[in-house]
């Protein structure tokens, strides 16, 4: 899966995230959940206004309009917060695992919520850089999973 | 105020509630009768005077195939708006008596009788414990869909992010937190009906497992077994009445997004709600001599405090630090029947409204607040948020 790469982090501790609940997939969530499964991230951007939303609804959030597109963003994520996740909800959950935030400061409007991988789940800092990543999910899907980019202080 | 104030065309009449308790070996339909009928008599009404009825959750889960369709979260979402009034979401009510109080206040009803029943205990103990949020469903729907999948698999690890994003911002610490529940349970200890009533010190807290950073075992609510009925009716009808209360003034607004994982900052979700609530009475914070706060976590009684103006943004921690100024003979006694953190999770507010009727009436017992004659309630401190002040009649 692209996408996934971990630019020399380590996987350490990280748990697979195969275990739970799948989405369901409808007429406005279908691109994101296809683009995930070849590691992207897409979100809506307004035809008419240029602004972007998340997630996707097929109108724009700002003017209403309901020509939308879609933009991938590529650009590093900072962490707007953070949970560690040590309760077994499910027979076959693996934990520990952390969760994340992320908002892309040059995409304001978007936040996307994830894993984290590459760190410790317990060293997961709000405000530290994350790349966008995606890792195979419950069902069939992709999720996203955020990439730790730096050791956080 | 040139808005008319037409809640107070409605008195909350009646409470009642079964058996309460972690386990309770009777149906589900069987506590609800129980409540219902013990709340119709509160109220010194009979059965046949009750015209309206309104349950929590309204509709429920369709159990057709394309029965329901759409989500009225994402509705809101998408298209921007922000929310004074909503019906027909599964959590689509600010308060238990909301719904029932306009019914009355406009003549379509004169005695509602409202109710909400949970078997969560039995369920959970059931399972072995708690079980992931949405597991009823194969799949997760509208804006479930962003979080269950990804692990955030109930209300706990939902409900973290902002409260770590919150302790982060201002500072507020595990040790000052612990207070919320070690307070509310000695209030408990009062309650002959709280599911918890030994004493909780705050080693106890602190020393108690993480369920989902920052939120450990203590700062959840308790999953039980009971049924909480509420009666609603005009207010010309209060000669009728055993010990009707005042509703002064309510509110319920929704100004951000009606999602766990895009609200922009939690900490601010009741803002609009108590402001929209106090623009409705003269009465101001320090006139309030009880809070019954919702209290699903520890956090959201934080973010009530200062959503509700009884300290400033920020200043939750240090407010209820020690103790004293959320229990009883405090300045603001608090979650006074234990909360959902010991009283237990009768949820959606019915406990928190039940206990503030009880308090104005002066039948709360060991733990009456002396002289009560305003108290606040809260509802929810999720994406959803309703606020009153209830008054002696």
């Amino acid at each position: 899966m692209a996408g996934t790469d971990d630019e020399g982090a380590s996987e350490g501790t990280h748990v697979g995230a195969t275990a739970g609940i799948p989405p369901v997939i409808t007429e406005e969530t279908a691109a994101f959940w296809a683009a995930a499964k070849e590691g992207r991230l897409l979100v809506e951007r307004c035809a008419s206004c240029g602004a972007e939303s998340f997630p996707p609804y097929g109108v724009c959030r700002a003017c209403r309009s309901r020509e939308v597109e879609h933009v991938e963003i590529t650009e590093h994520g900072a962490v707007y917060s953070l949970t560690v996740n040590y309760q077994r909800w499910l027979p076959d959950l693996d934990v520990p695992y952390a969760m994340v935030l992320v908002e892309f400061p040059d995409h304001p409007g978007v936040r996307v919520a994830g894993r984290l991988r590459g760190c410790d789940p317990e060293a997961a800092r709000i405000g530290m850089a994350v790349a966008v990543g995606f890792e195979p999910g419950p069902g069939d899907v992709a999720i996203p999973s955020f990439l730790a980019l730096e050791e956080p202080a | 105020m040139s808005a008319q104030i037409c809640e107070r065309r409605a008195v909350i009449s009646g409470v009642g509630q079964s058996a309460i308790g972690r386990q309770v070996d009777r149906s589900g339909f069987a506590l609800t009768i129980d409540a219902i009928t013990a709340a119709v008599s509160d109220a010194g009404l009979a059965l046949d005077d009750i015209d309206g009825l309104a349950m929590f959750p309204g509709g429920g889960k369709a159990n057709l195939p394309g029965y329901a369709n759409g989500n009225l979260y994402e509705v809101q979402d998408a298209l921007r708006i922000t929310t004074t009034w909503r019906q027909g979401q599964v959590e689509g009510m600010s308060l238990p008596f909301y719904g029932p109080a306009m019914a009355v206040a406009t003549g379509q009803a004169r005695h509602v009788v409202i109710w909400r029943t949970v078997k969560e205990g039995s369920a959970a103990r059931g399972a072995g414990g708690r079980v992931a949020y949405g597991s009823t469903q194969p799949a997760a729907e509208g804006p479930l869909a962003w979080l269950l999948p990804i692990g955030m698999l109930s209300p706990v690890c939902q409900v973290a992010p902002y409260a770590a994003r919150y302790m982060h911002d201002y500072g507020v610490s595990r040790d000052q937190l612990g207070w919320i529940p070690v307070t509310q349970r000695a209030h408990a200890a009062l309650n002959p009906d709280a599911v918890y009533r030994t004493p909780l010190t705050i080693e106890d807290y602190l020393a108690s497992r993480m369920i989902s950073t920052p939120i450990c075992l203590f700062d959840c609510d308790v999953p039980l077994d009971g049924s909480t009925a509420i009666v609603v009716s005009a207010a010309e009808t209060v000669a009728d009445l055993r010990a009707p209360v005042r509703i002064e003034a309510m509110a319920g607004v929704i100004d951000g997004r009606p999602s766990w994982e895009q609200w922009e900052d939690f900490g601010r979700v009741g803002y609009a709600t108590a402001a929209a609530m106090w623009n409705r009475t003269t009465l101001r914070p320090s006139d309030v001599d009880a809070a019954q706060l919702y209290d699903g976590f520890t956090i959201e009684v934080i973010w009530w405090l200062e959503a509700m103006g009884f300290c400033g943004t920020g200043e939750g921690g240090a407010f209820v630090d020690g103790g004293a100024r959320i229990g009883l003979g405090g300045q603001l006694p608090t979650n006074t029947w234990g909360g959902q953190l010991s009283g237990g999770r009768l949820h959606a507010g019915f406990g928190h409204t039940a206990e503030a009727v009880r308090q104005l009436r002066g039948e709360a017992g060991d733990r009456q607040v002396h002289d009560a004659e305003v108290v606040a309630v809260t509802n929810v401190g999720g994406y959803e948020a309703g606020a009153a002040l209830l008054t002696r009649w």
